[in-house]
């Protein structure tokens, strides 16, 4: 076993206090103590102190390249790919812990929450990190456990258990999947390690049929249509600060386990490129009209993640096909950009949600129509929604504008026909996603303010700033793109070095 | 026919046997148990992967480990189903289907 490094450092810090931020809670609410915040406060310093190692990683891997942990057979690697992931769901995670002390009262299990929260950031950095088929497919089976019980978590709504039992079946389903792809994948090169099966893949059609497994199985988690039905359940009834972790960071780890996975079987057929677009076309146009048609918002916000998902896939599909590494670096600062604007619209979305209905003990959906005229007495939640749906619509000057032109961009630069047609084509759809990102600002900022918003509850400091972080960041990022270059660009090379493409 | 190649094929078949399970059942239980019957085929067909590979020791491992992930997705799907129950007082899932569009 070799020295412990930053970066296992980094992974084995929530990991271990997770049970440590559940028993503080447990015992203190056990003996009456009068610190009811105590989880909340160790998750927040927990993940606040494994920015140290990230740091210390990130150094590492800029001068020396990427560094591995051995035990045994197994080994992990931190790499680009994984470095991006870390940094996104630490800094995720991070604003949404800060967000939900006070959000979770207390007598629905605030321990339980915190502690979950913390374990699933650390489990998503070790699933960027892995470098076996099989230890992938632990992590990301140890990711959707922590999801599960989140997503659950108000388990007295009978929607939330609908919501939990259709997300338990659907990636149950997944997972079991993705293990006969192993099987088969063994079974055909005698090793799970992702470089060495790369090496002895042929265009076998037993490799092929994994590949294939591969998709449907890490794609439920993706949401990759028509593999999406869990997600907007899922994202519209978990409490607000999970909705933007699902929607921020876990379905972009699934998207990074598909690729992971798919790289190692890149010889075995050249049109993974085509398929990643081909899922990408689908994902955005039922993403998009599957929107238009919503009422409640935080369920119009997990159908536009789907055609988020979309266009990423698009990048990286143009990247895989044109053997150029611009698409998937646009792919990458996408997922970057994509985690602040949904981050910051859950978490807005949220603070609505808390105000007008959650603190009165009220389970019913946040509507559209709730929010008429929410700017006059909200004016910071209503500025970070309207920013962060205007930069998911794709408006200049703000960040989703930017990753977007890059991915379009490097579709053009394929001069490839049909390329360029489904470049316009999501474009178009970008243009059609403002047709229901408008009518909610709109409604924000109406004259007359509705009952509800005028006898809802005042929000708490905690809650208002991770979103005025992420409204400052979004702007930044759209002011000066280069922000999240040293985190996307890296990342986007490896792909292509991943899959054996140059880079 | 070699004893693998059977193996193989009975991993194929309880994997068909757990889908079709799902696919009719809506009672929470039997969903729960049908997803099991899925993943046991998945574990059988690890074992055999690793014996083909002759790596035997390899794909009992990976085997045990499924297991312990696998035991902690049962036991959330029942945990689920208690709550189900309680909440709805039926295990019937197609009282479980509100959310739509």
């Amino acid at each position: 076993m070799d020295e412990m490094s930053a970066f296992t450092w980094m992974i084995t810090l929530p990991l271990l206090a997770s049970p440590v931020v559940y028993l503080a809670g447990r015992i203190s609410r056990r003996r009456n103590w009068d610190v009811g915040m105590i989880s909340h406060w160790l998750a927040f310093w927990a993940l606040a102190a494994t920015w140290i190692p990230f740091a210390l990683a990130a150094s590492d891997l800029d001068k020396n390249g990427p560094d591995t942990f051995q035990v045994g057979q197994i080994a992990l690697r931190l790499d680009d790919i994984g470095l991006l992931l870390a940094g996104l769901s630490l800094g995720l995670g991070t604003l949404v812990v800060l967000y939900s002390g006070p959000y979770i009262s207390p007598d629905h299990g605030r321990e339980k929450y915190h502690s979950l929260l913390v374990a699933m950031v650390g489990v998503m950095m070790g699933l960027g990190c892995a470098h076996d088929l099989f230890n992938l497919w632990v992590w990301f089976e140890a990711m959707a456990i922590s999801s599960f019980l989140l997503v659950a978590f108000y388990h007295e709504q009978a929607a939330s258990l609908e919501a939990g039992v259709k997300y338990v079946v659907q990636s149950a389903v997944g997972s079991a999947l993705v293990l006969m792809g192993i099987a088969l994948v063994l079974a055909q090169t005698g090793t799970l390690d992702l470089d060495k099966i790369r090496l002895a893949a042929d265009d076998s059609n037993m490799l092929l049929a994994a590949g294939a497994l591969f998709v449907i199985g890490f794609g439920v988690k993706t949401a990759m249509v028509p593999m999406h039905t869990w997600l907007p359940d899922a994202h519209s009834q978990a409490p607000s600060g999970i909705s933007a972790m699902l929607s921020g960071v876990v379905i972009e780890a699934g998207l990074i386990a598909l690729l992971r996975s798919l790289s190692a079987l890149a010889g075995v057929t050249p049109t993974w490129g085509e398929l990643l677009m081909a899922f990408g076309v689908l994902n955005m146009t039922v993403g998009n009209l599957m929107a238009l048609r919503q009422t409640q918002v935080k369920r119009l916000l997990a159908y536009s993640s789907l055609s988020h998902v979309g266009y990423m896939l698009l990048g990286l599909g143009i990247a895989l096909y044109a053997q150029d590494a611009s698409g998937a670096q646009g792919s990458f600062f996408h997922m970057l950009n994509h985690g602040l604007m949904k981050g910051l619209a859950f978490l807005a979305a949220g603070a609505f949600l808390y105000a007008l209905h959650v603190a009165s003990g009220d389970h019913s959906p946040l509507l559209i129509s709730d929010l008429s005229g929410a700017a006059k007495s909200y004016p910071m939640m209503a500025l970070g929604l309207s920013l962060a749906v205007l930069s998911l619509g794709g408006l200049p000057p703000f960040a989703g504008f930017m990753s977007k032109w890059q991915i379009f961009a490097a579709g053009f630069e394929t001069h490839n026909g049909w390329i360029q047609a489904l470049v316009i084509f999501a474009a178009l759809n970008s243009v059609l996603s403002l047709a229901y990102y408008a009518p909610l600002v709109n409604t924000l900022y109406r004259q007359s303010a509705s009952p509800l918003v005028q006898h809802g509850h005042p929000l708490s400091i905690w809650i208002c700033i991770p979103v005025m972080i992420l409204t400052a960041s979004v702007i930044a990022v759209g002011i000066w793109p280069g922000l999240f270059n040293w985190l996307s660009d890296p990342a986007g090379s490896a792909l292509l070095a991943a899959f054996g493409l140059g880079g | 026919m070699s004893t693998l190649t059977i193996l193989a094929g009975g991993a194929l078949a309880l994997f068909a046997v757990g889908l079709y399970g799902l696919l009719i059942t809506r009672n929470m239980i039997k969903v729960v148990v049908a997803l099991q019957i899925l993943v046991k085929a998945a574990l059988l067909a690890l074992v055999v992967a690793g014996k083909a590979s002759d790596q035997i020791n390899l794909g009992q491992s990976l085997a045990m480990t499924v297991i312990v992930a696998d035991t902690v997705v049962a036991v959330i799907g029942l945990a689920l189903a208690v709550q189900v129950k309680r909440v709805l007082g039926t295990m019937d899932l197609t009282e479980l289907s509100k959310l739509r569009g």
